[in-house]
Formats: structure tokens, sequence, C-alpha cells
């Protein structure tokens, strides 16, 4: 009960960090921080795909209307990493994660098996950011590298969140 | 027994999985609607005063700089009153102005800009005035420097209005002040960076050229200055696309003036009435 009460309200501080990025981290049209994907992925496997996705709705929700300012944009994005979140978790961590009730973690796993679910789940959401903002109106070189440094700034963002969400003495 | 629980559950997360994408792109795609959803409206009330006051800070520590562009501002305006022969108006304090003037069709109020979205193609901001101000929906932002974004949802104290800076924003601009009128957008890329596009070929420019707002739309008055040209290149061998340096940096807003087109509902009302004589031409 602890270790839920505890996720939550992690959870919740990074949702806030996701805010304070959108409106502060501005640094350049090519660059997208978001850490919303790997928050996903770091829900416990308690929840199934169906509440995952539910959450990740909400978040992206939220923070569309308090901070991005565009409404469904990440909301959009979102939601197929929670669909996609425990075929990764059993693709690259273990198969049985989800039955033991298990969850992942960087001590766990090992630092690549994470970064490189981290990597999967940031693709997948940056695919649909970038093209549903903008993508089809603006060259396809623009979208490239915008996907690619959104991609490696998103990664190396998203391990310190994981590392926050993963302890590996949770309950 | 399992595999049928398991079916019923995999169908179950595509439902799901389809409803909140479907909800998701409706609310993307019909942006004026979701941000005209009352829930919207408090969300705008909240970025204003929460983010807005962050911004606030940044804009006091800069004032210095602002105060001496509105001096010199206001140096040039009196000049060009004073040239027109209006010596009243020249020396005034201007008082009368402060809440709004009428030019032509236009109606014209001062509002402040409390918070600039820029996090990608798709940018907004929230100005500090709304119904009770008098602000209506699809009136225009500009300031002397050129266009900032058009309003799109009014709360009562807060209005959210799509940035000149997203990709789905376009304002009708002409080359010179009677050269060819085409599209401008914003680049994408530069917060002073736009594009002018289908200009046709047997119309001549230079780099240098200012371009101005052409007035062909109902949102913007005719003449505003935008920036000068830059670069140009041929598209598919029938029109130019030109880069332009816009006059107004989209970083640094803070005091912008809202202009609505008083005679804009009998525009829309006559479009309306020619789209439905239209249809019922063909039927």
């Amino acid at each position: 009960m602890l270790g839920r009460a505890d996720f939550i309200i992690k959870y919740l501080i990074l949702a806030l960090i996701q805010m304070l990025l959108c409106n502060y981290a501005n640094f350049s049209p090519y660059l997208t921080l978001s850490i919303l994907p790997v928050m996903v992925l770091c829900i416990p496997t308690k929840a199934n795909t169906t509440w995952a996705m539910l959450i990740a709705f909400v978040t992206a929700l939220a923070i569309d209307f308090l901070a991005g300012g565009v409404i469904g944009l990440n909301a959009l994005a979102l939601v197929p990493v929670a669909l996609i979140r425990r075929p990764v978790c059993d693709s690259i961590f273990d198969k049985e994660l989800a039955v033991r009730g298990d969850d992942f973690s960087i001590r766990k796993y090992g630092m690549p098996k994470v970064v490189f679910a981290i990597f999967l789940v940031q693709t997948l959401f940056l695919l649909i950011y970038v093209t549903a903002d903008g993508g089809v109106q603006r060259p396809f070189s623009f979208s490239l590298v915008r996907f690619a440094l959104s991609l490696v700034a998103g990664v190396l963002l998203s391990i310190p969140a994981a590392a926050v969400l993963t302890p590996d003495d949770r309950v | 027994m399992l595999r049928g629980t398991k079916i019923v559950r995999t169908i179950l997360n595509a439902a799901i999985f389809v409803f909140l994408e479907v909800a998701a792109l409706n609310m993307l795609s019909s942006s004026q609607s979701a941000h005209n959803f009352f829930l919207a409206k408090y969300s705008h009330a909240f970025m204003g005063k929460v983010w807005g006051m962050t911004q606030g800070v940044r804009y006091y520590a800069s004032l210095r700089k602002v105060n001496d562009a509105l001096s010199e501002e206001n140096f040039y305006l009196r000049l060009r009153l004073l040239s027109r022969g209006d010596e009243a108006a020249a020396t005034g304090s201007g008082e009368d102005l402060l809440t709004a003037a009428e030019i032509g069709s236009f109606r014209y109020s001062p509002a402040t800009i409390v918070k600039v979205g820029r996090t990608g193609q798709r940018n907004y901001v929230i100005i500090g005035s709304g119904s009770e101000d008098g602000v209506l929906p699809q009136s225009g932002i500009i300031t002397p420097n050129g266009v900032v974004g058009i309003v799109d949802a009014v709360g009562k104290h807060y209005s959210y209005a799509i940035s000149f800076m997203n990709a789905e924003v376009n304002v009708s601009a002409r080359l010179g002040r009677e050269g060819a009128v085409g599209p401008m957008v914003w680049d994408g890329k530069r917060t002073h960076g736009a594009l002018l596009k289908e200009i046709p070929l047997q119309f001549k420019f230079q780099p240098g050229d200012t371009v101005f707002t052409s007035g062909h739309s109902s949102i913007f008055p005719s003449d505003i200055p935008l920036g000068i040209v830059g670069t140009s290149r041929i598209v598919n061998g029938a029109t130019y696309e030109i880069t332009v340096d816009l006059f107004q940096d989209m970083a640094a807003l803070r005091y912008v003036t809202l202009v609505t087109n008083m005679g804009q509902r009998e525009i829309e009302d006559l479009e309306r009435q020619e789209e439905e004589g239209m249809k019922d031409k063909k039927k």
C-alpha cells in the first residue's frame, strides 16, 4: 500500500516537472522534451493495459490543459505507449514479470535493457507527436532532425525519471 | 476459459485504445471547439495566472529595454502625427485611446500578453483580456512590427489565441505597397522567420523589400509592415517561395493591440449565404 502511495506521489511530481518542461524548456523548435513515455512505462505491472491507457490519457490531457496548450496532442501520442508497455516489458525484461506482479528496475535488469525500453517507448511517442505537431506541413528533413534530437534528449532525461519511479525496494 | 478471457481482454483493450485515440484526435483537430469548452477556459486562466506570473518576472527584468523601445516608438508616432498636421494629438496625453479606438471598420484596443506558449509547431498566446474587456473571437493581435496571432477562445478575463508561430496559421501578405499577394506562414524554425508563398513568377522583387499585410483577410487591416524579403526559390517551376525576416521577434512579446473587424459578422453572413446559394444551385 505504501509502495502504491509512494509511486503516485512520485508520478505526480514528475507530471509537475513535465509541466515545467513544457513551459520553460523552449530551447529550439527542433527539441521537444518529454518524460511522459517513461512515466507510463514505469506504471506498476499490477495495473493492466486498460488502466495504463486510462492513466496515460488522463495524465497527458492534464498536461495539455494546464501547460501544453494544444489539447489532445500529448494524449494522442501517449496512449499508444501505454498499449505497448506490457509487450515491451515482456520482451526486454522478463516474460513472467507481469505474472509475478514484479516491476523492473535499473539494478535488477541493468542499464542497457532499461535504456532500450525507454528508447522504444520514446520513439513511438515522438513519431506520433512530431507527425501530429506540424509534421505534415513541415519538410521531412525538419521533422527528422526534430525527431532525432528530441529522442536523444528524451532518453537522457528519462533515465533519472526511471530511477525515481522504479526503486529496487518498491513494495 | 483462460483463452476466452484473454480474447475478451484484447478486444476490450483495442476498443478502449481506439476510443481514446479518436477522442484525442478529435480534440486536436477541432481546436477551437476544444478551447471553447468551459474547462479549457479555466485552464487558460490557470496558465495565464500561474505560468504568466513567472513570465512577468522575466518581463520585469527586461523592463528597461522595453521602456527604451516604447519611448522610441512613441517619439516616431508623435513625429508621424506632426507630419500629418495633427498637433493636438501629437502633444496630447492620448488618454482617450487607452481603452479603444475605431479606425475605418476596425476597432483597436490595447492588451497584454501574459503567456507565450512555444513548445512546438502549434504555438499559442494567452492575453490578459477577456469578454469583460470586449474581446471577441477571431480578433487579430498585432504590434507596430507585425502580426502576432488570432484570438480563438475568449474567457471572462483571459483569451486564448493561436500564435502566428503555428503550422496551421497563414496571413495574407503583399510584396511592397502594390505587389503580389500570397499566404505568409511561419517557417517553423526561427522566432522571426516566415515564408511568403505562391508569388507568381512575373512579379519582380529585391531582397530587402518590405512585406505588408494585404488586407484581403477580414481579420487584419492592410499595410501593417511584417518584415523584409530575404532569399527566394522557385517551387514546382510555377511560383516563388520567399523567406521573410519578420520585424517582430515572436520571442519578445508583451504589449499588443487587439484588432476587431466590426463588419466581420456581416462578411461571414454574406459568405454563408453565398455557400448556401451554391449548394442550392447544385441541388
